[in-house]
């Protein structure tokens, strides 16, 4: 019983990452991560994305701030808030947050505010799908584990 | 797992754990990871400090460089990295940094750390566009990688460090500047040189010379601007750069050369009042030395019948006359000197005196060379102390002076790092002299070599605490036929190499010397042309006979081979006189042999451990200390006696500090 939970978790979790793929919101980047994650470093994944998440929420506040600001003007620190949030993005993989970063770099670079903030509002909701649909993905590992584990005393018994 | 390094939370406490995390994480490897720097592991060990605000990206790339078997450090903070580069100067290979960081720029950042360390930089960004990369480039950065980063990058960055060590050297080979042990450096030029085993260990591992274009060319350019930097760059006193200043002097005399109007005859941007002020004063020291040195010598032998007389005049008169004589090709002294001044101050009090000494050489009197030779001599041998620093820069561009000395090179590289550590000296001044000869070489060809080495060679003589003349080890030095050893000094540089050999009898350092200067840089144009007896040498040679020389008029240099030394030749001979009872069988046709392998441990002494010598160099001594040398046996390749010499080049440099080195020349 419980194995089979632990095969169908799996499946589950295949399932969801080819979609994610699938949409394009991960890239080839992801699966780096996911191979970096071994016995050394067990919970690799995880780790990097909860930093990941950590860090995004704090720009993508200043952002909004910057933005909101009636007399918004410095472009050039919402341009380094933009490279780093694109850098990041781009290194677990998030594709799709990275394509809105260029479109958002882009509006700022023509000082366009009003593109800029549509281009910021995009990128929030791309991040609230990305973030929910990782946490589904660590859910249904831990779920994996702990099944994968409640499994082997079974099986010794 | 190990919890990201939250290096850039606070100050103390960031600093602190950062510190610590990155011993934790390079302590145990740090001393393995020089051992690995070079093993065969390589790249494996690869000492890596990657440096960006971004948590996500820095902890990714910790665990990506670490998969690549790399010794990783992680920092969040610019500022943060920059002091753990400084305190930890040689513990780190490479540098990969990120563009935009809050407290401190990714190019900031690159321009310290080439300029204080020499380090490549790889610059990495989100940011991909031309423009971005671009300007990436037109800070030096080694190579920009785009982000994301992907592990197959990250396994190639051991490139960038191997290209910045093997650049840096070939690029000394051509300036023979010592911008490399400058840049390792942080302490000014202006007092005594330091060096340290260390240094040399820091220059063969690290590589990184930072021969980078921005580097060469600024050669006397000083950044300010930055508050944060808390060293200038320093001048680097190329050959070029000192040729313009020794000229300048000449012209305005140098009783009346004042920084300032040398600055404004010198016309070089960048080049401040201070710098020209201190390298004078160096310089003022080295012709001091000179006129010492000859005084000295002159008291000391039978007093050659010039030497007294000039001993006085010894000054830039004599350089000057010396220089027109062309017995020793300015350029070859200005290479010298620059050499000598460009060496970080690894030698103390000798250090100085080199200058000088080379100086002086460089211009000359006409009168016996001598004199000139005399501390021309000297400053070789003095120089052992920077010779682990300047040892590998010269050994590795060897390769360009000649085939023989290409290969020698090749041989010295493999055996530099070893080197490095034994003598330190004898690498200095092996690495001086090579430069010194091989600049000479280049220019002059076997003429004015003979001439040069001749003159050398005897000054060698002169110089009592010199070489130890181990004339049977000369033999042995040049293999016995020699021919090879002496043939092949004539061959490029061979004659410089040869006449040194002779000077070396007894020291290696002496011929190593010639073989290693030429391979280094050919641009110690005649000094060792007039070592380089050319083949003719070890017929003439050198034992003793004073009347042999063949060529030169002085003959006095029988071991010289006095060929080519026309004035210094008669001083030397009586000098030699002295030696040559001594050594008599020494200056044999063997000996001479040697002189021509130049590069032949003959003299080195064994405190030097110059491991690579060859058992040659050991017989050369006598026996002595110089042992050790396992040398290369010089003898061995008829046109490569460079090759061997470079090995020997090491331990050669020692001997010259030798004492003996005196009977090398009466050999």
């Amino acid at each position: 019983m419980l194995g089979l939970g632990v095969d169908r978790l799996r499946a589950d979790m295949n399932r969801l990452l080819a979609m994610l793929f699938h949409q394009g919101v991960l890239d080839e980047q992801f699966l780096q991560l996911q191979q970096l994650q071994d016995e050394s470093s067990p919970n690799f994944v995880s780790e990097v994305v909860n930093i990941y998440f950590h860090e995004s929420e704090k720009l993508l506040r200043n952002l909004r701030e910057l933005l909101m600001d009636r007399e918004f003007s410095d472009y050039k620190k919402m341009g380094t808030h933009l490279n780093q949030f694109m850098g990041s993005s781009s290194s677990i993989g998030a594709k799709r947050i990275r394509n809105v970063c260029v479109a958002f770099r882009a509006a700022s670079e023509h000082n366009n505010r009003a593109g800029c903030l549509r281009a910021l509002e995009v990128l929030e909701h791309e991040y609230c799908y990305l973030k929910n649909k990782l946490h589904e993905l660590f859910q249904i590992e831990q779920q994996r584990v702990l099944a994968a584990g409640v499994r082997y005393p079974m099986q010794n018994n | 797992m190990a919890a990201l390094q939250r290096v850039a939370q606070s100050s103390a406490s960031t600093t602190a754990s950062s510190y610590g995390s990155c011993k934790g994480g390079a302590a145990s490897s740090f001393s393995a990871a020089n051992e690995m720097a070079v093993s065969d592991r390589f790249p494996a060990g690869l000492r890596v400090l990657v440096v960006d605000d971004d948590t996500t990206c820095l902890r990714i790339l910790e665990v990506l460089l670490g998969r690549c078997a790399y010794q990783v450090t992680a920092c969040s903070q610019a500022t943060v990295a920059l002091n753990l580069l400084r305190e930890r100067k040689g513990c780190f290979d490479v540098v990969l940094s990120d563009v935009h960081m809050p407290d401190m720029d990714g190019f900031k950042l690159l321009e310290h750390v080439g300029l204080e360390m020499d380090l490549p930089v790889i610059m990495m960004s989100a940011d991909g566009r031309t423009s971005a990369v671009m300007q990436g480039i037109r800070h030096g950065a080694c190579d920009y990688l785009i982000k994301p980063i992907h592990e197959a990058e990250l396994k190639n960055i051991w490139q960038h460090v191997v290209r910045k060590k093997w650049n840096g050297n070939k690029e000394l080979d051509h300036s023979g500047s010592l911008e490399d042990n400058d840049r390792n450096k942080r302490g000014n030029s202006d007092v005594e040189y330091t060096s340290s085993v260390n240094e040399g260990t820091e220059v063969i591992l690290k590589g990184p010379k930072k021969r980078s274009n921005t580097k060469e060319d600024d050669d006397g350019d000083m950044e300010n601007d930055d508050p944060s930097t808390s060293k200038k760059p320093r001048v680097v006193w190329s050959v070029e750069l000192h040729q313009q200043f020794v000229s300048a002097v000449n012209q305005l005399g140098l009783d009346k050369a004042v920084p300032k109007r040398i600055l404004e005859l010198m016309n070089v941007p960048g080049l401040s009042r201070e710098n020209v002020a201190s390298h004078l004063q160096k310089f003022r020291l080295y012709l001091k030395r000179l006129a010492q040195q000859q005084s000295g010598i002159s008291n000391g032998f039978c007093g050659p019948v010039e030497s007294n007389a000039k001993l006085g005049s010894l000054s830039r008169f004599d350089i000057q006359a010396l220089a027109a004589s062309g017995q020793i090709p300015p350029q070859t002294l200005a290479v010298l000197q620059a050499e000598l001044l460009g060496q970080p101050a690894g030698n103390l009090v000798p250090a100085m005196d080199q200058p000088a000494i080379l100086h002086a050489s460089l211009q000359g009197p006409k009168r016996a060379p001598v004199e000139h030779g005399v501390p021309f001599v000297q400053p070789l041998i003095k120089c052992q102390s920077n010779v682990s620093k300047h040892f590998p820069q010269s050994i590795i561009p060897a390769e360009d002076v000649s085939s023989g000395f290409g290969s020698w090179r090749s041989n010295s590289l493999s055996t530099v790092a070893p080197s490095n550590n034994l003598g330190g000296l004898a690498t200095h001044n092996s690495s001086m002299l090579m430069d010194i000869m091989q600049q000479e070489q280049r220019q002059h060809k076997k003429t004015q070599q003979q001439s040069v080495l001749t003159e050398s060679s005897r000054l060698i003589n002169v110089q009592p605490s010199c070489l130890v003349v181990p004339s049977q080890s000369s033999t042995s030095f040049q293999a016995g036929n020699s021919p090879a050893s002496v043939n092949q000094s004539c061959s490029f540089n061979r004659s410089t190499v040869i006449d040194y050999s002779i000077l070396s009898a007894q020291s290696n350092n002496s011929s190593l010397n010639i073989g290693h200067i030429p391979t280094g840089n050919l641009k110690t144009p005649s000094i060792l042309d007039g070592y380089s007896a050319h083949g003719s040498v070890p017929t003439t040679s050198c034992s003793v006979n004073a009347g042999n020389n063949t060529s030169h008029q002085n003959s006095a240099v029988p071991f010289c081979d006095s060929r080519q030394l026309p004035g210094v030749l008669h001083d030397m001979s009586n000098i030699q006189g002295l030696y040559v009872d001594k050594s008599g069988e020494m200056l044999d046709q063997g000996s001479l042999r040697n002189l021509g392998f130049v590069g032949k441990e003959t003299g080195i002494p064994s405190q030097f451990a110059v491991d690579d010598f060859e058992s040659q160099v050991s017989n050369l001594n006598h026996g002595k200390i110089y042992v050790e040398n396992s040398g290369n046996p010089v003898k061995e390749e008829p046109s490569m006696n460079f090759v061997d010499n470079a090995k020997v080049g090491i331990p050669i440099l020692q001997e010259f500090s030798c004492s003996d080195f005196m009977s090398v020349f009466t050999e």
